[in-house]
């Protein structure tokens, strides 16, 4: 099996975009991505080629703000509430909730065995649909809707553990509950405080929030990532930050933070299959890829990303990672580039980067 | 014993503002303010000032469907073909009483220089120190006879609060804001508890015989302005109560809401009731350039609560069809979005609103282009949003003080109110 090192990791290829591309699903039989958009369009598009065709499925009217792939569709949802099923292959539209939520549709995701797809809104609901029927099965709505402040609380994401077993959301005041996915029981409330920050005094609003989170491969620690403590809360002026914690104890047990060159809120974080490592993306005006060894418990590199990173996927054998940020779509590998060179010298291909 | 500091700040100001006007040579005598019968019509001006410069987009001139126009849908509005921003539900339903001016382009877009031009309504002159908005306001629509504050302003955040203008300039000290910025009251305007009545009132009569003999062959629009600022002080006094949210009914204090922003809405709309003829509640800090879409369902949301009780409570209570409130910002924030997801500073082509006293309610002014870039019909700037404001509420935009000799009308020559906004 292939073995990506971090070292290894490396930039191929960034197609520039107009709009903001924010989400992302690969399809491992094609080798193509779905990506959600700012102009409420989901395309198609083959990462692996230059200059890509962008093919547009068209229903949403505002942010495509989540996407997973059932196997049979693409579920896509947005800042307009509403969640569509999309048929891979014809590209048409199988099935539109209009109101799925009854507020901006977050994120979402999907069950390892791809039956359930979940969707995390600012109602703070986060809701459990059955992948195929599209029906209801679940609500899981415990997190505040006003913060201490009067504000609007922001239920930013939500991840299923590889066993299947648990569900994590967190939301814009930092807190991160975990679900019992089978019978909707909140098992635990953990909170990473520095991920929210609130000006009492010289601007008097807030900036933050747990944007990231995900399970480790045994599934018995849980990620979240965000963004410090911030001096100034008009921009996104602190490293990104990222929390680990033991599910059953809920202890912490451990902080990465990039350092000052890597400044803005965690996207999204991947755990290496092994479990010997994760890598967490996002930016701020500029983005970043950091690696983080979870053994010696250090951050071991930090890259600089061509944008902003919204969210990445990687390929199942790891070899290759699909961004989506801030006016591009980027491509990035994890092969020693001897074989990269190698495999473009067979198919004629150039690599730029 | 010694005086409070806050009451000394007052009158040293107060003091140090009538040399300024004293020594620019204001005419008094021909810069008389507006007729007394305005004054008595009860007008008044309330300026919610969203300091750091609120986003147009979410708020009075939605973009949607264009890559412009953020995440926030447009939602439709009481008035039929007009759209607001869907983080204003409870605004959108009631603008029967607000119009909306969506034609901005005021060109400065450093927060310092916006906002003193927004105070203003026109540039500095580096020889003549103009009166803030304010000023002008509290000078031709206070009435004397009323013992409230002619000019109140609330800032409480600390970002920006420099940038807030509250200066009379050549009107002189009496027309000084009363600049509230840790509490929601006064500081020390309490007579103290060692001081009866009595006293105070001796000490103020004795004052007064000892400036009388002082101005005696005097001629000075400074002792002018200094015994006017000292003889208001007891005034200010018996005003304190306006101050104290302790005595509104529970119902009401729950309608506006616990934030800061909502109570001070709510103590502007004492001060309001009671006669002040100009209260600013600045609400800050809206400089989004990281995350403007969560800053603004933070702030938008807040002021849609806050502005639509406060324009209901005012109807309520008769008090809307003389009461011009106003949203004004020192700029609006760029169409463009960076790549932190925020807006950043923009001047040319930005939004503002006026609802109540002396307005067309219901009507739209001047448009931008489909992506906000740039303004496409009836761009206006702000001489003609400060001359609009002046209208509605009866005074002439074209009225003019005499600093010396030289007029000055209070706004820029050649500049007119927006006639279609007004009633």
């Amino acid at each position: 099996m292939f073995q990506a090192e971090p070292n290894n990791f490396r930039e191929l290829r960034t197609t520039s975009r107009p709009d903001i591309i924010l989400r992302m699903s690969h399809n491992e039989d094609t080798g193509e991505v779905f990506v959600g958009s700012s102009d409420a369009k989901v395309y198609q598009v083959n990462p692996g080629v230059e200059n890509p065709e962008f093919i547009p499925l068209e229903g949403h009217t505002s942010y495509v703000m989540g996407l997973v792939d059932t196997g049979k569709y693409v579920v896509s949802g947005s800042y307009d509430k509403s969640l569509i099923w999309w048929n891979k292959e014809t590209k048409e539209r199988v099935r539109q909730i209009e109101l799925a939520h009854d507020r901006w549709i977050r994120n979402l995701a999907i069950t390892p065995d791809k039956k359930y797809v979940l969707s995390v809104a600012d109602d703070m609901a986060c809701k459990i649909w059955d992948a195929e029927s599209g029906e209801l099965v679940r609500i899981l709505d415990s997190h505040i809707k006003i913060t201490e402040q009067g504000f609007p609380n922001m239920l930013y994401a939500v991840a299923v553990s590889p066993d299947g077993k648990l569900v994590a959301t967190v939301d814009r005041i930092a807190k991160i509950k975990i679900w019992d996915f089978n019978t909707g029981e909140e098992l635990n409330e953990l909170e990473a405080p520095k991920c929210y920050t609130w000006d009492p005094k010289a601007r008097i609003h807030a900036i933050g929030g747990i944007r990231s989170v995900t399970f480790s491969p045994d599934s018995s620690q849980v990620a979240v990532g965000g963004i410090g403590q911030i001096g100034n809360v008009d921009h996104l002026g602190a490293a990104g930050r990222v929390e680990l914690f033991d599910v059953s104890s809920g202890e912490k047990i451990h902080m990465f933070e990039g350092d000052d060159k890597h400044k803005g809120l965690v996207e999204q974080i991947i755990f290496h299959p092994s479990g010997k490592w994760m890598m967490a993306v996002g930016g701020d005006h500029n983005g970043w890829i950091q690696f983080m060894d979870l053994e010696k418990k250090e951050v071991i590199k930090q890259v600089k990303a061509p944008m902003h990173i919204h969210q990445m996927v990687l390929a199942d054998d790891f070899k290759m990672a699909f961004g989506a940020g801030h006016n591009r779509l980027a491509v990035w590998t994890f092969e020693p580039e001897a074989a990269v060179e190698e495999k473009a010298e067979v198919s004629g291909e150039e690599t730029t980067g | 014993m010694s005086m409070n500091p806050d009451r000394r700040r007052f009158l040293g100001g107060a003091a140090a503002a009538g040399v300024a006007a004293s020594s620019m040579n204001l005419d008094i005598l021909k810069a008389e303010s507006l007729s007394n019968e305005l004054k008595k019509s009860g007008k008044r001006v309330l300026l919610l000032w969203l300091a750091g410069g609120a986003s147009q987009l979410e708020t009075w001139d939605p973009k949607p469907g264009r890559l412009t126009g953020g995440p926030y849908q447009a939602i439709q509005t009481s008035l039929p073909g007009v759209q607001i921003s869907e983080l204003m539900p409870k605004m959108a339903t009631r603008l029967h009483n607000t119009a909306i001016i969506r034609s901005l382009n005021t060109q400065i877009g450093d927060h310092g220089g916006g906002a003193r031009l927004m105070h203003l309504g026109r540039r500095d002159e580096p020889n003549l120190k103009y009166p803030d908005m304010g000023s002008v306001l509290a000078r031709e629509l206070g009435r004397p006879d009323l013992q409230v504050p002619d000019y109140v302003s609330f800032y409480t955040a600390t970002e920006g609060r420099g940038n807030a203008v509250g200066q009379p300039g050549f009107l002189g000290a009496r027309y000084a804001p009363m600049f509230l910025t840790t509490d929601n009251k006064p500081a020390n305007l309490s007579r103290l508890e060692d001081i009866t009545d009595l006293d105070h009132k001796e000490r103020a009569d004795l004052r007064q015989l000892l400036s009388n003999r002082f101005a005696k062959g005097r001629v000075s629009e400074s002792l002018g302005s200094h015994n006017v600022a000292y003889g208001r002080v007891r005034g200010l006094m018996s005003s304190e109560k306006l101050f104290d949210l302790s005595d509104e009914p529970q119902q009401v204090k729950d309608r506006y809401g616990k934030s800061l922003f909502a109570q001070q809405a709510l103590v502007a709309r004492r001060l309001i009731e009671a006669g002040t003829p100009f209260v600013k509640v600045a609400r800050a800090w809206w400089d989004s350039h990281g995350q403007n879409f969560e800053t603004h369902l933070e702030l938008v949301t807040e002021l849609d609560h806050v502005m639509s009780t406060l324009l209901d409570d005012l109807e309520e209570r008769g008090l809307l069809e003389d009461t011009l409130v106003v949203t004004l910002a020192e700029f609006g924030r760029t169409p463009t979005i960076n790549a932190s997801l925020g807006r950043d500073h923009f001047a040319r082509a930005w939004s503002a609103s006026l609802t109540g006293c002396g307005i067309k309610g219901g009507t739209v002014y001047g448009a931008t282009d489909e992506d906000g870039q740039h303004v496409k019909d009836n761009e206006i700037g702000a001489a003609e949003m400060f001359a609009t404001i002046y209208k509605a509420v009866g005074i002439d935009p074209h009225h003019e003080y005499f600093v010396g000799s030289r007029p000055i009308p209070l706004v820029d020559p050649g500049t007119h109110a927006v006639e279609e906004v007004l009633a």
